[in-house]
């Protein structure tokens, strides 16, 4: 099992477009994703509705799980994707 | 089955004609989108169920089935940071398909630089499971937009 802590560098937080962004990504694992506020109940990072729902803002942190051969790429993966700002006008 | 119904009239562009290439390409979900008509107005429900998400610009109600519809009002909207926009219903609500959410004006949006086109979108869903989805054309608020199988 490999999990992280990213914070969240889009200024909008984890919604509509780094959201998506996210879920597309976590969606190719060939395992098990899921993605929670700390001491929060994991929700599956590949569904769009449920990471909308977690409602996860700017500068908050959140913990990424993926248990299968390869997590820790998808993970890296993952955490390049939140905690990269978005340029201004994006 | 979930009817879909449009959260304003307007005329309808569908995902590709929204100006953002994460919604254009279906990426947050198969879909459509409305370009709103320029008077200010209520965006509505678009399905019966419960207001799981409820931000100024955008709101999420999933149906008694589970299925979960966006509503994003314009384009970058999130950047307004709710100005323009009144909450006519609270997160955690049940409403009903048609129920008044949010009151703005479009035209506001535009005038602000922004796109008011509202994308409508079934989240979590394959493309094949939507079906009579209207891409075009003119369309009244509360008319169905596609239906969810």
């Amino acid at each position: 099992m490999s999990e992280r802590n990213v914070r969240i560098e889009s200024k909008v937080g984890l919604h509509a477009r780094p959201a998506a962004l996210f879920v597309q990504t976590a969606a190719k694992a060939p395992g098990d994703v899921t993605v929670a506020k700390p001491g929060g109940q994991p929700v599956n990072a590949k569904s769009i509705l449920a990471v909308l729902g977690l409602d996860a803002r700017h500068g908050e942190e959140i913990v990424i799980t993926a248990d299968f051969d390869g997590a820790d790429a998808l993970l890296a993966e993952l955490e390049a994707l939140l905690s990269t700002p978005e340029p201004e006008n994006a | 089955m979930t009817r879909v119904l449009s959260p304003v009239g307007g005329r309808v562009v569908g995902l590709a004609g929204v100006p953002d290439p994460v919604f254009a390409q279906a990426m947050v979900g198969p879909g459509t989108a409305v370009d709103p008509a320029r008077e200010p107005g209520r965006a509505i429900a678009p399905v019966s169920g419960k207001i799981v998400k409820m931000h100024p610009h955008a709101y999420v109600v999933v149906d008694d089935e589970g299925h979960g519809v966006l509503v994003h009002l314009g384009i970058d909207t999130v950047q307004l940071k709710g100005e323009g926009f009144e909450l006519l219903a609270a997160e955690g609500d049940r409403v009903t398909a048609g129920q008044p959410l949010v009151a703005w004006d479009p035209a506001a949006v535009e005038a602000g630089g922004r796109s008011p086109i509202c994308a409508v979108v079934a989240l979590d869903a394959p493309a094949e499971a939507l079906s009579d989805v209207v891409e075009a054309g003119s369309v009244v608020q509360g008319a169905e937009l596609f239906v969810w199988s």
